[in-house]
């Protein structure tokens, strides 16, 4: 599947997000984390190591995707592309990978340095294949709602709306003020709960349960599910609206 | 010669409106001509050229390149074509070059990109940021941007709408010695001008509905009053006279004229592409009032 054109696009995707900024501010906000979490004690950082990484691999895997695009629409380049070799399934997995790539390195750092400076024992392969699949999900969310959003600032806000709405219940659930097993099920369909399972249960003591297994399947297939019938197929529909040409 | 794209019965709707905007038009292209496609704002000349460059795929009709339904085409047919869109297309904070090497890369032919930049003036200034640019840069590298896969056929939407004279005929030059090497253009515009000087033939879209599809030349021919107009002096009166050029010369009042009036000007009277434009859209918009 991977082939050589789709590779010189995720490239392409990568130097804009440079060029325009994106990679800037997503190191800026990776670097004020840091900060905080730098003199944030013991116990209260163990728990919020995890949470922010589930919010920078899902909220924020929503909002670069959401920006990338809306540039995208600012300068027409889409109806560019569109007459191009390039496949509308390399064009949407560029613009997805790429987005991924950025938000695992800026995400890496942080853990990278928390690691060095904090001794934070965690499993690198669990942690990364958590972060990974995380932010694809959310990306290709991200894509698909961007399809529906006429500027920015409704992008923005419907971004905060829905990942508040996912998030806050994940993250009650998290530090217990959810309790009830009830809600331990109903959280399930909750993508971003099931990125927390999988980001939390990276961190050591290892002990996966059927929730991990469950978590990660379901992103993977409802994940897959989502880019073919949705982000793939409405995809030249939204490109043509946004080409303004 | 034989045509390069037939297009039969072309119906087009877009989603949210309720009539078709298109309505079952029906042309073909020559390969190796340059084709006009005029018409009023809005009378769907854009969309046409979306639907048969493959942008818009949801019609009704048929359309053939070179002997094959376009709908059998994949994308590799893009390696095939250079488009230019009504609106310059760049990546703002990407420079010229960086953006035509981008889209460069991407197909198998490829043009000399330097050659190009350099014929359109654009070379000297390949390393500025698409942002600093001006209008008529942006539409200069339109170009080069449709031309950077050596591609057979060319479409171009309104190509010197915003460009100087000087660069007009820069792009005029330009698309005739893409013709002369063999290649196919399909042009939309409103400038009549430009059309006349380049295309080989010219249809007329009103309201979605082709009018006319002919030759610049036979369209005068056909629309031509041949007439000559006379300004002459009697009695210290300017009178202006319209004469038909059939038998002219066996014209007594037209040589009674010549013989003892003072004459100011004489004009034969050739019908430009814009009369015939005006004459041929004319006709339906006034119907629509
Ligand atoms: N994306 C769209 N959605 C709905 N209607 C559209 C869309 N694009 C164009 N139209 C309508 O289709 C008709 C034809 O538009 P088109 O852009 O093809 O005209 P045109 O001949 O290119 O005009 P112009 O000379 O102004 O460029 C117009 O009535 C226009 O309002
Ligand atoms: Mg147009």
């Amino acid at each position: 599947m991977m082939n050589n054109r789709l590779i010189y696009l995720i490239k392409g995707e990568l130097i804009r997000l440079h060029k325009y900024k994106v990679t800037s501010v997503s190191f800026l906000i990776a670097l004020i984390w840091l900060i905080v979490l730098y003199f944030v004690d013991g116990n209260i950082f163990n728990d919020l190591l995890p949470l922010l990484i589930l919010v920078d691999s899902t909220m924020m895997s929503l909002m670069y995707i959401g920006s990338v695009m809306f540039f995208e629409k600012k300068e027409s380049t889409m109806s560019s592309m569109l007459v191009t070799p390039a496949r509308n399934s390399e064009l949407i997995l560029a613009k997805i990978l790429s987005n991924t790539i950025h938000n695992l390195l800026s995400t890496a750092l942080i853990i990278i340095v928390f690691v060095i400076v904090k001794n934070v024992e965690v499993n690198y392969i669990l942690i990364f294949l958590a972060i990974v699949f995380s932010t694809l999900y959310h990306t290709t969310i991200g894509l698909l709602l961007s399809y529906y959003q006429k500027d920015f600032t409704t992008m923005l806000m419907t971004v905060m709306m829905i990942s508040f709405l996912l998030l806050i219940p994940a993250v009650l659930f998290s530090i217990n003020v959810l309790k009830s097993d009830i809600w331990e099920y109903i959280l399930l369909i909750n993508p971003i709960q099931a990125a927390n399972e999988i980001i939390s249960q990276s961190f050591k003591p290892i002990n996966l349960d059927w929730k991990y297994y469950f978590s990660f399947l379901y992103l993977v297939i409802s994940g897959l599910f989502i880019y073919k019938f949705l982000v793939l197929k409405q995809f030249k529909n939204y490109a043509i609206s946004i080409s303004g040409v | 010669m034989s045509s390069i794209f037939e297009v039969k019965n072309l119906k087009f709707k877009y989603k949210n409106n309720q009539e078709n905007v298109l309505k079952g038009i029906n042309f073909d292209i020559k390969e190796g001509e340059i084709f006009g496609f005029l018409g009023p704002s809005g009378a769907g000349k854009s969309t046409t050229q979306k639907v048969i460059i493959k942008i818009l795929e949801d019609y009704q009709g048929q359309i053939l390149y070179k002997q094959k339904d376009l709908k059998d085409y994949k994308q590799d047919f893009f390696e095939d074509i250079g488009v230019s869109f009504e609106m310059p297309i760049h990546f703002s904070k990407m420079t010229a070059i960086e953006n035509i090497n981008f889209f460069q890369n991407l197909y198998k032919k490829k043009a000399d990109v330097e050659k190009l930049m350099k014929r359109v003036g654009l070379w000297e200034d390949k390393d500025k940021m698409v942002a600093e640019y001006s209008k008529g840069m942006k539409i200069r590298l339109n170009i080069v941007r449709a031309l950077l896969n050596s591609p057979t056929m060319l479409f171009l939407d309104e190509p010197t709408n915003g460009l100087d004279p000087s660069n007009a005929k820069i792009l005029k030059d330009l698309i005739r010695e893409f013709k002369n090497s063999g290649g196919t253009v399909f042009i939309t515009s409103h400038i009549m001008s430009d059309i006349d000087q380049l295309c080989d033939r010219v249809a007329f879209i009103v309201n979605g509905e082709i009018k006319e599809i002919d030759t610049p030349r036979n369209l005068k021919i056909r629309y031509g009053q041949r007439q000559v107009k006379v300004e002459y002096r009697d009695n210290n009166k300017l009178i202006e006279k319209s004469f038909s050029m059939e038998n002219l010369g066996n014209n007594n009042e037209f040589m009674e004229i010549l013989k003892a009036k003072d004459i100011e000007t004489i004009h034969s009277g050739e019908t430009t592409l814009e009369d015939i434009f005006i004459k041929v859209t004319g006709v339906t918009l006034d119907d629509e009032q």
